[in-house]
């Protein structure tokens, strides 16, 4: 339906329906230690909100949306709904899937019947509500289809038929328009919106989490900043622009380029940006899950763009078609390697960075090794070893055990095979993976 | 406003009756009036004074038997059925239970198949006093032992990987747990399951052939239960070829039947159920179940279910709150603490098994006494013969319901072979019997009690099942050299492997016991060494698992592999070393593990063969077990029964593990 209203979504000062007072979410690792994943979270929502709940891929926002809904309970804290204890999933909320969860042995109305089906509603009602929820989505005619003959978009369409059948208060969605194609998810956002902004659902609010910060602020009233590590609310920004949005408007740039300050500028404590810690120069350093081809093509790109070897991050984001969990572990990559500094949402190169992009391919391979010795202690580490070391050769469970001193078993892990491709690339050294064993290259690298 | 129109599908009235319904109703009529004929013949009153059971040669006597032996195989599946939606659900959900059944499981699927109808047989007649069910139980329950163990692992993996998105969507829409089970848990495990459950069925055939002669204690001779089985083996007592191809042919067409009536539309009827994100290329396609969708009153029967359920009261559910989905919660204090008494108890309940085993086994003294070991006490009556068994009680001996005749009970009934009487003399003189050649030296040797076993004939269990290792192993490894080129030659030409896969699949479902007289003709009339024609017997029926899964492994090699190794000059022993052997590697472990296994199970059939008066025997530990399945459970049969469980037990872990392994990390095409 084309789009013509242009009402102002002003920020009405609903009632509030679900509240979060001092949530905390702890899990123990496999070593038996503690894992805070959620620390201190207050939130809440109020009737006629759109909320976005933003943060990279370990933030824990997905947790806390578990949280919310009830299948997870915090280790301290709580969760109300309408003012009453949420401790198992209530009517009146209902989750829309990432990968759209559709039972793949129902048809279309089988799938979007059964939350109906689990409340009691007799046959005659479920079917007639059921047909007319798929209406509302525009799934008419594919009733006795299954999910395997319906594309993504289509899928994804049925999971929200399944959520809204049921009248829900509140519709939480867990990145609902990730696994969906460019065009599919633009037009899935625009029609939520559409039945949103009309009232044609009769929900009262919405949270979403997302790691596509446009995606935010072009369907949220509010944007909560979660960071990583543990995950606090690190921001609340408001957006209080009328829909529909342009994404090429001034205002909504702004906004995106709030949000990309805030997530980027160091705080005492943790952010999205430099995962800063005490351990800031020791073997414990955390590493960011980069790919190098990926850092050196960023670096390149800001390199032969107009700003002079600074780049405005939003718009790169939007121009490579990177999304949070692919842009920033790329940025501070470049940070943490020496090439790059981050500030207020933009991407500065520094010296070395420039002479990074120009250079060919054995010069890369030379100033990248040089980097790495100097500030990724780890790779440093494990050159050192393995030159004193009679044969240059070690197995990998060397320096996994001496990281579990620092992290637990799953990041040692990460943190090494992270340290292991850098430096394959920089030839500083060889990594066998049958045998599970670093040497020196044979010729003297 | 544009009008919608919800898919005619959606408002089709609920019962009508279309043209496909003129064959379904007959069918179903037929169906019901044979498992009423089968019932009934299979509850007829035995015991001690019904005569001995015997079939009849007679080839008209043929469509009854199959039909009684297809109610066999039936009831076997709802058993396993049953056994699995209980049993692996309960390892499933509770992760105590889950370190008794799974180990339990594990051991029991290695045990040798036809070793279980001896321990069962006296049991069943017990419980089902007075009636012919017992026997028939006995042998349902070989059949069951034979199937169970791979449904039952199919469904509690199945169970473990229930996709973690579709629990939580669950638990949102609030499924309560017996829901949840119905709608969610099982839907998913019915692929593997149903795949699993047809498998183990084309399989079974092998070990009903074999299950329907029973021994049973205090009867002379065996009973045979009416079947084909019964029949193929009394033809081959009396040597009647022409009974032998009425057999074969009956068998063949069970065996269609139950391929295109029930195995290809169950497999494509599961089809819907699989978990793919896409439809994939090739759907299942069967007749049967197009004929079933398309029928009314099927689709009712099928109706019936949900009618019924919707005739109940339904519990006004509006506000009952859902489960949680944790993601596995570390155990608390209290739960620690019964963990380690639960630990306790099943490590105390383990120990006591086997010392109870042992003592079964060994005897109270566990083989030894005053230190030293004790000799071996053999059983003289080496042939089992009644007559023989009789004479011996009638100078005094005890003689054991089964025929057995212990030394040490000769030795006590001639004071330590002193008193030797003139009878008994006699009796030992027989040459059927294996007396010592010096009685009272040969009773004066220390010597475990009746019965029981000595660890001189552990060690010769040892041996036989190392002999019999061996020929699995060659024989395993020739089948591979064969067929693997065979199969591959077979894989890259896909319209000869669409119409050899079936073939392959239905040789390996024909049960392989009926062509065993064969050979046994060919090597009693040309005196052919018997290591290598009798040997291979026992992966005659098991080698076909290998053909059919390199066939089907080769034809998912993806084809720009294939392309590329072309483009590259890829040729020869390269081209096999590189290209084609790392390819279908995870697929010949799959077939090879179930080959190696169905070739234990037939030792027991393929070690000790016959024909009319020829009997061939091999030394092994298929022969060993063959000789002391005497209708009652007894300390031979389990040693050997044990020795080849863990021989099994231990080829599995140490071999075929290893290279499932291999191919799962370093073969996969993916």
């Amino acid at each position: 339906m084309a789009m013509t209203l242009t009402s102002k979504t002003a920020a009405v000062a609903g009632k509030t329906i679900l509240s979060v007072r001092n949530l905390h979410k702890i899990f123990k690792t496999p070593e038996g230690s503690d894992l805070v994943v959620l620390d201190n979270i207050n939130l809440d929502l109020a009737e006629g909100e759109i909320v976005a709940l933003l943060g990279r891929s370990g933030s824990g926002k997905s947790t806390l949306l578990r949280c919310l809904i009830g299948l997870i309970s915090p280790s301290s804290g709580e969760v109300r709904y309408r003012n009453r204890l949420v401790t198992s999933p209530m009517p009146g909320m209902a989750m829309v899937f990432q990968s759209f969860a559709l039972f793949p042995w129902l048809t279309v109305l089988e799938n979007v019947e059964l939350g109906l089906e689990t409340m009691g509603v007799p046959e005659g009602e479920r079917r007639r509500r059921a047909l007319a929820a798929i209406d509302l989505i525009g799934l008419d005619g594919f009733e006795s289809a299954y999910p395997k003959e319906l594309s993504g978009g289509m899928r994804q369409r049925v999971g929200f038929a399944r959520a809204l059948v049921t009248n829900p208060d509140i519709l939480l969605m867990d990145e609902p328009f990730s696994a969906l194609d460019v065009l599919t998810a633009e037009n899935l956002r625009t029609e939520l919106l559409d039945l949103w902004e009309t009232r044609r659902i009769p929900t009262k609010a919405i949270l979403m989490v997302t790691h596509n910060i446009e995606e935010a602020v072009l369907m949220a009233d509010r944007v909560l900043i979660l960071s990583s590590n543990p995950g606090r609310i690190i921001s609340n920004e408001q957006i209080d622009l009328p829909r529909p949005r342009d994404r090429n408007d001034s205002a909504f740039l702004a906004r995106v380029e709030t949000i990309y300050r805030a997530m980027t500028t160091p705080i005492a404590t943790v952010v999205g940006a430099v995962g800063v810690e005490s351990e800031h120069t020791s073997l414990g350093m955390r590493l960011p899950e980069a790919d190098v081809a990926q850092i050196i093509g960023l670096i390149e790109q800001v390199e032969s763009g107009s700003g002079q070897g600074r780049g405005d991050l939003p718009a790169l984001a939007a121009g490579m078609q990177l999304d949070v969990d692919d842009l920033f572990p790329l940025i501070d990559a470049a940070e943490l390697l020496g090439f790059a500094q981050i500030r207020e949402g933009d991407i500065n190169l520094l010296p070395e960075g420039v002479k990074l992009a120009r250079s060919d391919i054995q010069e890369r391979k030379v100033i990248f090794a040089e980097h790495l010795i100097n500030r990724v202690p780890l790779i440093a580490h494990i050159r050192r070893v393995l030159s004193t070391r009679p044969d240059h050769r070690a197995p990998r469970e060397r320096f996994l055990t001496e990281l579990e001193d620092f992290m637990g078993t799953e990041e040692a892990t990460r943190t090494l095979d992270t340290a292991i491709e850098w430096g394959r690339y920089a030839e500083l050294f060889e990594y066998d993976a049958r045998e599970g064993r670093l040497r020196l290259p044979e010729n003297g690298g | 406003m544009r009008a919608t129109f919800p898919d005619t599908g959606v408002l089709r009235p609920r019962f009508r009756l279309t043209s496909w319904d003129i064959v379904v109703i007959p069918l179903v009529i037929v169906a019901i009036l044979l498992l009423t004929i089968a019932f009934q013949g299979a509850s007829q009153p035995f015991n001690e004074t019904t005569p001995d059971l015997t079939v009849s040669l007679n080839p008209a006597n043929l469509p009854y038997y199959g039909l009684r032996t297809v109610f066999r195989m039936f009831l076997a599946v709802l058993l396993s059925l049953l056994f699995t939606f209980t049993v692996a659900t309960l390892a499933a959900k509770s992760r105590r239970a889950e370190i008794v059944i799974i180990p339990t499981l594990d051991f029991l699927q290695s045990l040798p198949i036809l070793g279980f109808l001896t321990v069962t047989t006296s049991i069943f007649l017990g419980v089902f006093r007075g009636n012919l069910l017992g026997l028939e139980a006995a042998s349902i329950f070989a059949i069951f032992t034979s199937q169970v163990w791979n449904m039952a692992f199919s469904f509690y993996h199945s169970l473990i990987t229930t996709p973690r998105e579709l629990q939580e969507a669950a638990a949102v829409l609030r499924l309560s747990p017996w829901k949840k089970f119905w709608r969610l848990e099982v839907p998913f495990a019915i692929p593997s399951l149903v795949w699993n459950t047809m498998m183990s069925v084309s399989g079974g055939w092998f070990f009903v052939v074999a299950s329907e002669v029973i021994s049973v204690v205090g009867r002379d001779n065996d009973q045979y239960l009416p079947g084909v089985g019964s029949y193929i083996a009394l033809a081959i007592e009396q040597a009647d070829v022409a009974a032998m191809v009425y057999a074969g042919l009956t068998l063949l067409i069970i065996i269609l039947i139950y391929d295109q009536l029930i195995f290809r539309p169950i497999v494509a009827w599961s089809e819907k159920f699989k978990f793919e994100q896409s439809e994939a290329q090739e759907i299942a396609q069967s007749w049967m179940l197009r004929l079933l969708q398309r029928s009314g009153i099927a689709s009712s029967l099928g109706m019936l279910g949900t009618t019924i359920r919707q005739m109940l009261p339904v519990r006004l559910a509006a506000n009952h709150p859902g489960p949680r989905v944790e993601p596995q919660p570390s155990p608390g204090a209290i739960d620690r603490v019964i963990d380690r008494v639960w630990y306790a108890l099943v490590l105390a309940a383990a120990l006591w098994a086997v010392w109870f085993l042992a003592t079964y086994m060994f005897g109270p003294g566990l083989g030894f006494d005053n230190g030293q070991i004790l000799a071996a006490n053999p059983n003289i009556n080496t042939d089992l013969n009644p007559e023989i068994a009789r004479r011996f009680a009638a100078v005094g001996v005890t003689v054991n319901p089964d025929h057995t005749v212990w030394l040490s009970d000769v030795c006590a009934a001639t004071a330590d072979g002193t008193r030797v009487s003139a009878e008994m003399t006699e009796v030992l003189r027989d040459e059927r019997v294996g007396a010592p050649g010096d009685l009272a030296a040969a009773c004066a040797i220390p010597m475990v009690p009746a019965g029981k076993v000595s660890w001189s004939e552990v060690l010769e269990c040892l041996w036989l099942g190392l002999l019999t290792t061996m020929r699995v192993i060659i024989w395993i490894g020739i089948s591979t050299l064969v067929w693997t080129p065979i199969g591959v030659w077979i894989g890259l030409r896909p319209r000869v492997a669409q119409f050899v896969q079936p073939l392959a699949q239905f040789a390996a479902a024909f049960p392989a016991n009926l062509l065993f007289p064969i050979a046994v003709v060919l090597i009693a009339t040309y005196a052919l060494p018997q290591n290598l024609f009798q040997a291979p017997l026992m992966i005659l029926g098991a080698q076909w698992y290998i053909l059919f899964n390199v066939i089907a492994g080769t034809s998912s090699i993806p084809n720009d592999l294939k392309e590329a190794a072309r483009v590259l000059g890829l040729r020869g022993w390269a081209w096999w070393r590189k290209l084609i052997i790392p390819a279908i590697f995870p697929a010949f472990v799959t077939g090879g593990i179930t080959a190696s296994g169905g070739s234990w199970n037939a030792s027991i059939v393929s070690e000790v063969v016959s024909w009319g008066t020829t009997t061939l025997t091999l030394p092994g530990l298929g022969a060993y077990i063959a000789y002391w399945s005497t209708g009652e459970f007894n300390p031979h049969v389990g040693l050997g029964m044990l020795v080849m469980g863990l021989l099994v037990l231990g080829f599995n872990r140490l071999f075929w593990r290893q290279l499932y392994m291999l191919a799962e990390t370093r073969f996969r095409l993916d």
